[in-house]
């Protein structure tokens, strides 16, 4: 009973980290950018739809449209007037890969600290009057929010590939992951799509955090865990493949969950990491191969 | 002419090097103590120089190495009645042979994948470090504390941290000399032309990785004998290895001078911010981060190099803009 409990709340949790790992895998995959602000950024949703509910009492999750809004035209501001004036620098020099790494972690800690400033460091969760119910099946209880979330999440992952399937800006951004130079010869703006996709990278991190204020505390100092569960999944599940980070996302929500039934609490996150040295090293482009954005 | 160049510069260095000697004595504890922690981020952003600026490899996680001395020491002088420097030699070799172990798979890996690797390295020790027994987990862990009056005390570790400053600028300077800086240099240009070439590009990667953590490892030492107290995430702090990062990026990556320059300059900065606004200095360092990456990628010694031109920073951003 406690295996198929563990395995239930891994499975639905697990979407919710594809969530925040989608939007990662996304940047990381189209721009070679890795957005060490993703953390922070889902933070930063978690605080809107909490603001939204505290203050206007909106139902947190009709606060997901507003929190996706929002890290969409903060994210489009940080690509156009930051990150590309360097990414430039790092697609020509070998050295000027990690300036991408080093800006976004600075971004990371203003941000961080503003939010401190601002709201101070106070652990917050949202907590509606449908917070505690369950569906009971047979002695396993199942919280209807995680339900919820789990539903939330795998849409907008949909929403995602349908929109780069689909559309001729989700083409190009497509087409720049094949070959950036073929790509600015059919005449793409690098510069603009870019943004597009870190925006949308950042949206997708909003929508994560507004999921995450349902479920579990936070406040500014709590991004690292979000962060980290990005890269794992992103190196289980390949670079920029959304169906990769889903799958990734379920098994490590599954595996989590069983090390922490099975092995002790303190050591989920260690699991994590190891999985992600040891994949890193023997099959570092996923356990899926190479499916670039499909 | 050329001479008369080198023998300027060696006097500079002497007189610095004499000023911080003297220093101790006329200052008070609170400088005192900064200048420790300045040259414990000058030992680990040089130790981390010898694989970065030299070899082009980012080691996001070294931090891991700080904290694996800090906690070998540790034990050894508590569990196993080590006295302190046996402790320490120990767990910088301990660090060593570590590095070369975890080396041999992961330098194997390239650009982020090799940043991102040492970073799951560093973070799975930590959690391992907060679970088992013998680091006493979350606790935190006590060190004994040093048998000496609290001024001789400071003095100690004073010159202690500046006699690892001044060997691992030796150690970085001889390498630079030496054949392996020559094979790491031509690993960073081109690895595969350096295979070509016949070097051996993994056994000089790993000995760079290997030094780099063994002076990272005497850092972490010294630190938790300095302090008496370690805990997992104080010494495993991702944080310290990008702050040693950027001094070295912001001083000048593969320079023997840069760390200095970087290491001072934030470390004075923060602490003047420090002391000023308590809730900012975070975000203020962020910001120079920013600035640093955007304006002077290739650090300040090239911005002296270039006499200080506005243009030549104008000259970076139009170069680094997409």
């Amino acid at each position: 009973m406690l295996l198929v409990q563990a395995l239930i709340n891994g499975f639905l949790v697990g979407a919710l980290y594809s969530c925040v790992a989608v939007g990662f895998s996304l940047v990381w995959g189209v721009s070679n950018i890795i957005n060490l602000s993703h953390g922070i950024f889902v933070i930063l949703g978690a605080y809107i739809t909490f603001w939204l509910f505290t203050f206007f009492h909106i139902d947190p999750f009709l606060t997901i449209p507003v929190s996706a809004a929002a890290l969409f035209i903060l994210g489009f501001l940080v690509q156009k007037y930051l990150l590309n004036y360097v990414v430039g620098l790092s697609q020509r020099s070998g050295m000027g890969v990690f300036m991408s790494l080093i800006l976004t972690f600075g971004l990371a800690r203003v941000l961080e600290n503003l939010m401190m400033g601002i709201w101070s460091g106070d652990w917050r969760t949202v907590t509606t009057n449908y917070t505690g119910l369950s569906l009971m099946i047979g002695g396993i209880s199942i919280p209807y929010i995680r339900i919820a979330v789990f539903f939330i999440a795998i849409i907008s992952a949909w929403l995602l590939s349908i929109f780069l399937n689909r559309t001729r800006t989700g083409m190009a951004i497509r087409a720049i992951t094949f070959s950036i130079d073929g790509a600015q010869i059919v005449g793409i703006d690098l510069a603009l799509i870019f943004s597009i996709t870190f925006a949308i990278g950042a949206a997708l991190a909003g929508i994560a955090g507004a999921l995450v204020s349902l479920i579990y505390s936070f406040s500014p100092f709590l991004s690292t865990p979000y962060l980290s569960w990005a890269f794992v999944i992103v190196v289980i599940g390949g670079l920029g493949s959304i169906f990769g980070a889903i799958t990734g996302g379920i098994l490590l929500g599954v595996i989590e969950s069983l090390a922490t039934v099975y092995v002790g609490p303190g050591y989920q996150q260690a699991i994590g990491f190891i999985i992600l040295v040891f994949l890193l090293v023997v099959r570092p482009q996923g356990l899926f191969g190479k499916q670039f954005l499909k | 002419m050329i001479m008369k160049g080198k023998w300027r510069f060696y006097g500079i260095i002497g007189l610095f090097l004499l000023i911080l000697i003297i220093f101790p004595f006329m200052s008070n504890k609170y400088w005192i103590r900064i200048l420790t922690t300045i040259f414990m981020y000058t030992t680990l952003a040089q130790a981390t120089n010898i694989l970065m600026g030299f070899a082009g490899l980012v080691p996001f996680g070294n931090v891991v190495f700080f904290g694996m001395g800090a906690y070998l020491t540790g034990i050894l002088m508590v569990d196993f009645g080590f006295s302190f420097f046996p402790a320490l030699l120990f767990g910088g070799v301990a660090c060593f042979v570590f590095a070369s172990i975890i080396g041999y798979p992961i330098l194997k890996l390239k650009g982020h994948y090799f940043a991102i690797a040492t970073m799951g390295v560093s973070e799975a020790i930590k959690q391992i470090a907060t679970n088992t027994q013998i680091t006493r987990g979350g606790m935190g862990f006590n060190l004994p504390l040093i048998p000496l009056k609290i001024e001789v005390a400071y003095f100690f570790f004073y010159f202690l941290m500046f006699c690892a400053m001044v060997m691992v600028t030796l150690a970085s300077y001889w390498i630079s000399k030496n054949r392996i800086g020559y094979a790491l240099r031509a690993i960073m240009s081109n690895e595969e032309g350096a295979k070509s070439l016949g070097i051996n590009t993994a056994y000089y990667k790993l000995i760079a990785w290997g030094i780099s953590a063994f002076f990272t490892g005497i850092a972490g030492g010294i630190f938790a004998y300095w302090y008496a107290y370690i805990d997992p995430p104080s010494v495993f702090d991702i944080g310290i290895a990008v702050r040693f990062i950027i001094m070295l990026l912001l001083g000048g990556a593969g320079t023997i001078i840069g760390p200095f320059l970087g290491a001072f300059f934030i470390e004075l900065l923060t602490e003047t911010i420090w002391s000023k606004f308590l809730f900012l200095h975070l975000g203020v360092l962020g910001a120079i981060i920013i600035l640093v990456v955007i304006f002077m990628p290739k650090g300040f010694l090239w911005f002296y190099r270039q006499g200080f031109s506005l243009s030549a920073l104008l000259e970076n951003v139009r170069k680094g803009k997409l």
